[in-house]
């Protein structure tokens, strides 16, 4: 229960509330302005303009051609691939940073591992600029000098040096590899702070009952831990669909298309194609699975919040 | 007995996998740091010439010298990631605290609202936004680029300090009126004063992704205002073979928001970590 609802609380009664509000109401008007200027009304024209006929020749809104753009679309290989390699992408990415990042927290959640320089080691990988991570696995993976490679044909496990980037059906697993690598902090962060919610007395309970290891994280971790798990799941699914800076740095998109996704594709085809009709519809399809996205993120995380709140 | 090896290999265990956790995640940039300090000599021979003797800066030199746009990408990024950063604490701050503070009709939508507008797809946006940059002359400037980090950074800052607004006694905001202060005035000579710490630890997250932020970046500048991870993806596409300047440039330009982001580790895992799963 708040404060403000509590008739004695009042100082100045009824009034106190009212000015509040009216002031709390000014107060947030800038920033909504500013967000319906550069996020609403951008979207509300990126949809118009995907009905339309417009490049970058004259920068300017073009001519009405309908869903002209979108059958364009439909009926282009590209664009079927790049769908695919997004759907790919996003599903290995979620999957594995998720496990992963799940195994990590647990290990840092145990007491031999609650060292808090192993937090800063999280750290170095989630605040590293997307750019300079690409940099970095250019290098690892270039294919006369790469570490990768030397390792490799050194253990033996490689046969002899392998061509990582130029390889269609190697370079999106490799460029996964890299964007695995960086994800997994964070979301181990996320995962980490829900297992320090986990109640402490049912780890305790479970101890008398005579529960082991793993029928502990089974029937007490993991349903424990369900909608942090979920909230993890569907926010790495729309980063996953944001992939941009390493397609950039690494392999613009080839080669043949192999690394060619839709945010990519959207790009390619606004500013190096310049038709930015056609972009505007690749960006739209994107936005549309997006948004589906954050409203499974709302959905989420409204009855964990509604929990926290009849808890305390 | 085999109870106590039960435990000893469990620790065992547990010990190889945290070995196992430090060196998959650090490996990579350790990599990146010893060869940011060898010459192309060492990098090219195999194996790897890691001998003590070979170590240099001159890749850091080389790299930062006049004619590689460097320094003027960390300048251009330090300005544009500063004023994003106060331009949306200014903007911002006020709204937060209305949001998580003074009821204000709606408040709960609107904040799923700004939630969730940091889920859309920056491609969305970008291209309507390109078209009037450029028709005033805003493309490749600093000021065009701050105005489309604030669609990022903006909500990003709401979100967190609404978390630690909800924090402050209400106590202070109550003993304020009693003695007269208007709600504006309790905002800005109670609230805002005790709230400092958390409002620069909010800039600095702010900081750190407009600095890293790249696709708009490379889209919206061409010369004078390119960013330093443009700078960096640029020279790692022109001089490929130059792998130690490559990485020293990837290096400078990761090194100002690591730092920030260990000094104030505690803010960024209370307010956002945190932020994200409790809400």
């Amino acid at each position: 229960m708040t404060f403000d609802g509590g008739a004695a609380a009042r100082p100045t009664g009824r009034s106190y509330l009212a000015r509040r509000r009216r002031t709390g109401t000014l107060l947030v008007l800038p920033a909504l302005a500013v967000l319906a200027l550069i996020l609403a009304l951008p979207i509300a024209a990126s949809l118009a303009l995907s009905l339309m006929k417009a490049d970058t020749a004259d920068f300017r809104f073009g001519v009405f051609v309908g869903l002209e753009n979108y059958a364009t679309l439909l009926a282009d290989p590209v664009f079927a691939l790049a769908l695919r390699n997004s759907i790919y992408w996003m599903v290995v990415e979620v999957a594995v940073v998720v496990v992963v990042a799940l195994w990590f927290a647990l290990l840092l959640n145990h007491p031999m591992g609650r060292w808090s320089v192993f937090r800063i080691v999280l750290l170095v990988p989630w605040a590293l600029a997307p750019v300079a991570n690409a940099v970095l696995w250019k290098w690892i993976y270039n294919s006369n000098y790469g570490i990768l490679n030397f390792l490799g044909t050194a253990t033996g496990v490689l046969p002899g040096p392998v061509v990582w980037l130029g390889d269609p059906a190697l370079a999106l697993n490799a460029l996964l590899v890299a964007e695995i690598w960086k994800e997994i902090p964070f979301i181990t962060l996320l995962l980490l702070a829900g297992l320090q919610n986990v109640p402490r007395i049912l780890y305790r309970a479970g101890r008398l009952d005579g529960a082991g290891p793993w029928q502990t994280f089974r029937f007490i971790t993991l349903p424990q831990l369900r909608t942090t798990i979920l909230i993890c799941i569907v926010l790495q699914s729309i980063w996953a669909l944001k992939s941009f800076d390493l397609v950039y740095v690494l392999t613009r998109g080839g080669p043949a298309n192999a690394t060619t996704m839709l945010n990519f594709l959207a790009y390619r085809v606004s500013f190096q194609f310049g038709n930015l009709g056609l972009g505007a519809a690749v960006a739209d399809i994107l936005f549309f699975v997006m948004f589906l996205l954050a409203l499974a993120y709302v959905r989420v995380f409204r009855p964990a919040r509604a929990a926290e709140r009849g808890a305390a | 007995m085999s109870r106590r090896w039960r435990a000893r290999l469990r620790r065992t265990g547990i010990l190889m996998g945290l070995v196992l956790f430090v060196v998959w995640t650090l490996a990579p940039i350790v990599w990146a740091l010893i060869s940011s300090f060898l010459p192309l000599r060492a990098l090219t021979a195999t194996p790897p010439d890691l001998a003590p003797g070979n170590f240099t800066l001159d890749n850091y030199l080389g790299v930062l010298s006049a004619d590689r746009d460097l320094i003027g990408g960390l300048r251009n990024s330090a300005i544009v990631a500063s004023f994003t950063a106060a331009l949306a604490l200014l903007i911002g701050s006020s709204a937060a605290y209305a949001l998580a503070r003074l009821r204000v009709p709606g408040s709960s939508k609107i904040l799923m609202l700004i939630l969730v507008t940091q889920m859309f797809p920056a491609m969305v946006i970008i291209i309507p936004l390109f078209i009037v940059l450029s028709r005033t002359g805003l493309t490749d400037s600093q000021v065009g680029l701050m105005i489309v980090y604030l669609s990022f950074v903006l909500p990003i800052v709401i979100w967190v300090l609404k978390g630690f607004f909800e924090a402050v006694p209400r106590e202070l905001e109550r003993a304020a009126a009693v003695d007269g202060a208007s709600t504006m005035q309790t905002f800005r000579l109670v609230v805002l004063p005790i709230s400092l710490p958390p409002l620069f630890a909010t800039g600095v997250f702010a900081f750190i992704e407009a600095w890293n932020e790249f696709f708009f970046a490379v889209i919206l500048t061409q010369s004078n205002a390119k960013t330093a991870p443009v700078v960096v993806a640029e020279f790692s596409g022109q001089y490929v073979s130059l792998y130690g300047q490559m990485v020293a440039a990837a290096v400078i330009a990761s090194i100002p928001v690591i730092v920030l982001a260990i000094v104030f580790r505690r803010y960024i895992l209370e307010g956002f970590v945190e932020g994200a799963v409790k809400g």
